[in-house]
């Protein structure tokens, strides 16, 4: 890793307490020409992932090739075991590929969420049950070889309960909040990192349909103010067309991308981009391969 | 119900209406167990009365009030004796419960060496130990300890190891990727959230430690609430034998109310977390 040292440095000079909000990079324009302007903020070069059981080998991702250009917002679908969730941990550095090479912002992924460039929300808020909200969003800054003084990762934290709207309930604990306000202070506690990637493992798929709408609108609107680059897991067209630039689906048997769909919707979207014909267009397309996918592994 | 009423009609009638609800409640969670008692003992009572049961087979009630009155300086005493052998075999055995839970979870190979072994410890009838520690630690009060540690140590280590095994494995996954070490993730995460566990099984070992108590002093005393017992059956004081099981079970039930008192302020927030009732 030649790169490595360089990248260091860039990330020390950085001071830890600059405002997300400042280093939004505009989204749209890593959309017109990914490639041209900047490498890829996350590569997947042939990665493939083998699980063993009781003795045998199963291939649960097979030879995935992926780009995700900076600034950019991304989203995995696809039927359950079709290595989804797999791909995203191996982006997050929780699972070494069996074969191929992942890399975010040129650095191997475990190296990257040392250096607090990872932010990693799951399905469940995983939030700990005697610390506050504003606690909980700062746990992680406090943690760990980057630790940074209790005062300075809650303010962070505060900073970030107020991006994801949530200061009212600072104080109070986990048993007090709602699914979707104990998911928010998830993504509070990973925004607090100031991580260049957000990553997103099915964010909304233990919470009901009107507060997942909510909370989709909330995370775009997070997105166009902080700049991250963000890949989410979903199994929910909707959901990955409305929030999405690209769209990787996904299929089992061996589990594979099957197509990249860029989606053509302008770059603001609000309530009303659902009912833009570009939508159902997009949201039919992806149905059909879904559905293919899903007719060829019981072929 | 009156009490509910007012309160909801005249919102100055509210603190007052707070208090008799919760005077209502405890005296609802109080009284019914309480008439149950007082019914066994009434029946016990008029058996024994109506049966003409000689009282070194069966003492009445009434009559254990009377030993429990008439020897009350010796019982307090022997109960002084017997809650000091409690007391610190139950904080040892929390001490060593603890403590072997740690080591086996957090050296994981040094755990899967001691961890079977402990289980198959846990088979030896502890109790059948006790001449034993007798013959290696004399009359006093160190057998006793060692008996109840032997005895109550198992279901803190346990309750201990379950609890710091059931953090999240996504959080802990989080944990890793940011940097964190195992002895942080430990200090940090894994011990917090076993705390409600770890009283679980405290409250499991303080009432063994009360058997390891009297068994202790069974196998060879010369004070406490155990001797008290053992003297008096071979007597034929079956009164007193009664009188000083009387006093075990205040001793029993003060050292466990002790304990929820103490898991109140310890872990406000693990009632919510009942696994039970997770939302």
């Amino acid at each position: 890793m030649p790169r490595a040292p360089a990248r260091e440095k860039t990330t020390r000079s950085q001071p830890s307490s600059e405002a997300v909000l400042s280093i939004a990079p505009a989204p749209t324009l890593a959309e017109t020409a990914p490639l041209a302007v900047a490498p890829a903020h996350i590569t997947a070069r042939g990665v493939s992932v083998d699980f063993a059981h009781d003795g045998m080998v199963q291939r649960v991702l097979s030879g995935i090739d992926i780009d995700v250009p900076r600034g950019s917002f991304v989203s995995l679908i696809g039927p359950s075991g079709c290595g989804k969730s797999t791909l995203l941990k191996v982006m997050a550095g929780l699972l070494t590929p069996s074969e191929g090479d992942v890399t975010v912002a040129g650095l191997a992924p475990g190296e990257a969420a040392k250096r607090h460039m990872i932010g990693l929300v799951f399905q469940e808020a995983t939030l700990l049950p005697w610390k506050t909200a504003l606690e909980n969003a700062a746990f992680l800054l406090t943690v760990g070889g980057r630790a940074t003084p209790k005062d300075v990762a809650l303010d962070k934290a505060n900073e970030m309960l107020r991006l994801v709207k949530l200061e009212g309930a600072a104080r109070k604990l986990p048993s007090q909040l709602s699914g979707g306000m104990r998911q928010r202070v998830a993504i509070a506690r990973a925004l607090a990192l100031d991580p260049e990637v957000l990553l997103m493992d099915e964010p909304f798929g233990a919470l009901d349909a009107i507060t997942r709408e909510e909370m989709s609108r909330g995370l775009l609107d997070i997105w166009e103010r902080t700049g991250k680059t963000i890949v989410l897991v979903t199994h929910s067209i909707d959901e990955a067309v409305f929030l999405s630039r690209d769209v990787h689906v996904m299929a089992t048997g061996p589990a594979r991308i099957i197509e990249t769909l860029p989606i053509e919707l302008p770059a603001h979207r609000d309530e009303d981009t659902f009912n833009l014909p570009a939508f159902g267009e997009a949201e039919a397309h992806l149905r059909r391969l879904l559905i293919q996918g899903h007719a060829g592994e019981r072929a | 119900m009156t009490a509910i009423d007012q309160a909801t009609l005249r919102p100055r009638a509210v603190a007052r209406g707070a208090l008799l609800r919760r005077v209502r409640k405890a005296a609802s969670d109080i009284l019914p167990p309480l008439a149950l008692l007082l019914a066994v003992l009434a029946g016990w009572e008029l058996a024994i009365r109506l049966l003409k049961v000689s009282s070194f087979v069966l003492p009445a009630p009434s009559a254990i009030a009377g030993a429990l009155i008439a020897k009350q300086g010796m019982l307090l005493q022997a109960a002084r004796v017997t809650a000091v052998e409690i007391a610190w075999g139950f904080v040892l055995s929390a001490v060593v419960g603890v403590g072997v839970a740690l080591a086996i979870v957090r050296f994981e190979r040094f755990g899967r060496a001691l961890y079977p072994l402990v289980v198959l410890f846990q088979t030896v009838p502890k109790v059948a130990l006790a001449p034993i520690f007798i013959l290696w630690f004399g009359y006093d009060l160190a057998p006793k300890v060692v008996l109840i540690v032997v005895i109550a140590f198992f279901p803190v280590a346990i309750d201990m190891m379950h609890g710091l095994q059931s953090v999240e494995p996504g959080f802990i996954a989080l944990m890793r990727s940011v940097g964190a070490k195992r002895g942080e993730i430990l200090r940090r995460v894994q011990i917090p959230y076993s705390l409600p566990h770890l009283m679980a099984g405290l409250k499991v070992a303080v009432t063994l430690s009360v058997i390891g108590a009297i068994v202790g002093e069974f196998a060879g005393a010369s004070e406490g609430l155990g001797y008290v017992i053992q003297l008096s059956s071979t007597q034929l004081d079956t009164a007193l034998v009664f009188a000083a099981l009387v006093a075990v079970s205040v001793l029993g039930l003060a050292f466990y109310y002790a304990l929820e008192f103490a898991e109140r302020l310890l872990v406000p927030w693990a009632p919510k977390y009942d696994p039970l009732h997770r939302s």
